[in-house]
């Protein structure tokens, strides 16, 4: 067993709300050509016709105020160009402007979906991206919103559902197919669910009420990482909305679901990675993996690949998509995914569909199966999960010194 | 070698208070977060524990946040009361008989109910 995994004793992961990889790191690509970002060529109709390319000209907030579209139908539309239903249609990657001209935006507006960050904007997400294991093929689940593709991480599995519904988990599915952090205590693990405050909560509370000690908030995560307790699995949601603090302060939501800024969001990954880095033996016991729950409706330029199917079905009705059941055999849009830990060699690049014969295609059942794999060694789990790569044999035999490890400070 | 040789790399600054806008209208996912919280709400908590807030009147992130905190607040304290009744329903019979001597007059249909509300609780914490 290489040492990184030995050593492992924490999996934490922070899964931030709605941007896509090439919105977020397709500016990469200037600086590593193996990071499978933007050219600066990639293009999309806009309304008129005419073809817009992408732009490095995203801004903190302001351009995307009319949320774009990123629920079952708006992103058929993204993937398939607008083309109706057929059996024989090809994924294109070229509606995106076509759809958010749909939420309300002009002409100009629209072309929004096409920007991009220049990396030194969003220095967090960039840096960590290119010191530590970049994904190039890790993508949503299902090409849906945020409900369905969370409940991917926390189950491996939607249950059928590709909406922002409630979804009831009855006693006989929760039996049959656990949460995973239900899964760890049943194997005498401890796992938990950090959300940021209470007047931000999380997205998970009705299916998890029933196990109050899943939840903490994100205080109780920076105490716990400074007590000694983390918990051997745990994940964490940023804060969902701008609103007061205790003693009369200010939150700012964190979590980049646009049009929240950005870089509250780029300071709160620099916060938990330095909480986890700032104190040794959790920096050599801990894996960190910052990844997003979907693209939000931004412009990816890679076809999400096929998958297994996940053995439930979803109507034509439920896809909001006429003659289109979905049985869960297409993943959802790329997103931003990055591994940490000072186990794994600088600049690691996981090769993604650029590399047929390398390829390695994450999704968010990866998260489950892979802490299941860890901690519990068996192959208890979903059908996604049991087709999902993990990712830990990232981790290698050698430490990093603390000079190859960077520490975000503050201006 | 320690921490303090780590090379560091600066987070931006901005202007917070610039940015932060609490009456900025909510977005789908936070108007499906109140949904949840509202159904979890009417399915969970009893009748008198309830916000009786209507949600469609809730409109900016401060509005839904004092809502969503109200709300997580009381399905923790439901759930936290609930696992108590679940232990203390688990606990062996000879305790509970030792530590609530029983009233002879009213007690035979509540006998019967508690076993009822007994058995139905050993059920569903077997679930």
């Amino acid at each position: 067993m290489p040492a990184g995994l030995d050593a492992l004793k924490h999996i934490v992961v922070l899964m931030m709300e709605n941007r896509s990889f090439d919105h977020m790191l397709g500016g990469l690509k200037k600086k590593n050509s193996k990071i499978n970002g933007l050219t600066g060529n990639e293009s999309n109709p806009d309304v008129q016709g005419n073809e817009v390319k992408v732009s490095p000209t995203a801004d903190y907030r302001g351009q995307l105020g009319h949320d774009p579209d990123h629920h079952f139908p708006g992103v058929d539309v993204q993937i398939y160009g607008g083309a109706p239903f057929a059996a024989d249609r090809v994924p294109n990657m070229r509606g995106f402007i076509k759809s958010y001209s749909t939420q309300g935006t002009n002409a100009k507006e629209s072309r929004a979906i096409m920007n991009y960050f220049s990396p030194e904007k969003i220095p967090v997400l960039t840096t960590l991206a290119t010191e530590y294991a970049l994904f190039n093929g890790w993508f949503a689940s299902i090409p849906g919103p945020t409900i369905c593709n969370r409940a991917f991480a926390h189950y491996g599995t939607s249950f059928g559902n590709v909406d922002m519904n409630m979804f009831l988990v009855s006693d006989a599915d929760r039996a049959k197919i656990p949460s995973i952090y239900q899964r760890m205590k049943n194997g005498g693990h401890s796992a938990k669910l950090y959300y940021f405050d209470e007047p931000s909560s999380t997205m998970e509370i009705v299916n998890l009420i029933k196990e109050q000690s899943f939840f903490a908030t994100f205080d109780q995560f920076l105490a716990d990482c400074k007590s000694g307790n983390l918990p051997e699995y745990c994940l964490i949601e940023p804060n969902y909305s701008d609103h007061p603090g205790p003693g009369g302060g200010q939150l700012l939501a964190n979590d980049q679901h646009p049009d929240h800024h950005v870089l509250a969001g780029d300071n709160f990954i620099g916060q938990v990675y330095n909480q986890i880095r700032s104190i040794p033996e959790l920096w050599h016991s801990t894996a960190l993996l910052i990844v997003y729950d979907e693209h939000g409706g931004l412009y990816d330029h890679v076809v999400p690949p096929s998958c297994t199917p996940d053995g439930f079905q979803a109507t034509d009705a439920a896809t909001n998509v006429p003659g289109l059941a979905f049985k869960f055999d297409r993943l959802g849009i790329r997103v931003p995914a990055i591994l940490v830990s000072p186990y794994i060699p600088r600049g690691t690049i996981v090769p993604g569909p650029e590399d047929p014969a390398n390829q390695r295609i994450f999704e968010h059942a990866s998260i489950p199966a892979t802490v299941t794999k860890h901690f519990l060694g068996n192959d208890i789990g979903t059908v996604r999960e049991q087709n999902a790569q993990t990712f830990l044999d990232l981790l290698g035999d050698n430490l990093r010194p603390d000079n190859q490890c960077v520490f975000f400070g503050k201006h | 070698m320690a921490l303090k040789d780590a090379p560091i790399v600066n987070m931006l600054s901005f202007d917070e208070k610039e940015a932060y806008n609490h009456d900025r209208p909510i977005s789908s996912l936070v108007r499906t977060q109140l949904l949840h919280l509202h159904t979890a709400e009417n399915l969970w908590l009893p009748p008198e524990d309830r916000t009786n807030i209507n949600i469609n009147n809730l409109h900016t992130e401060k509005q839904a946040s004092e809502y969503i905190q109200k709300v997580t607040a009381l399905l923790h304290r439901h759930g936290r009361r609930q696992q108590q009744q679940a232990a203390t329903s688990a606990k062996p019979k000879k305790a509970r008989k030792a530590a609530k001597p029983r009233k002879k007059a009213a007690s035979a249909g509540r006998k019967k109910s508690s076993k009822t509300r007994s058995a139905a609780k050993k059920r569903s914490s077997r679930r």
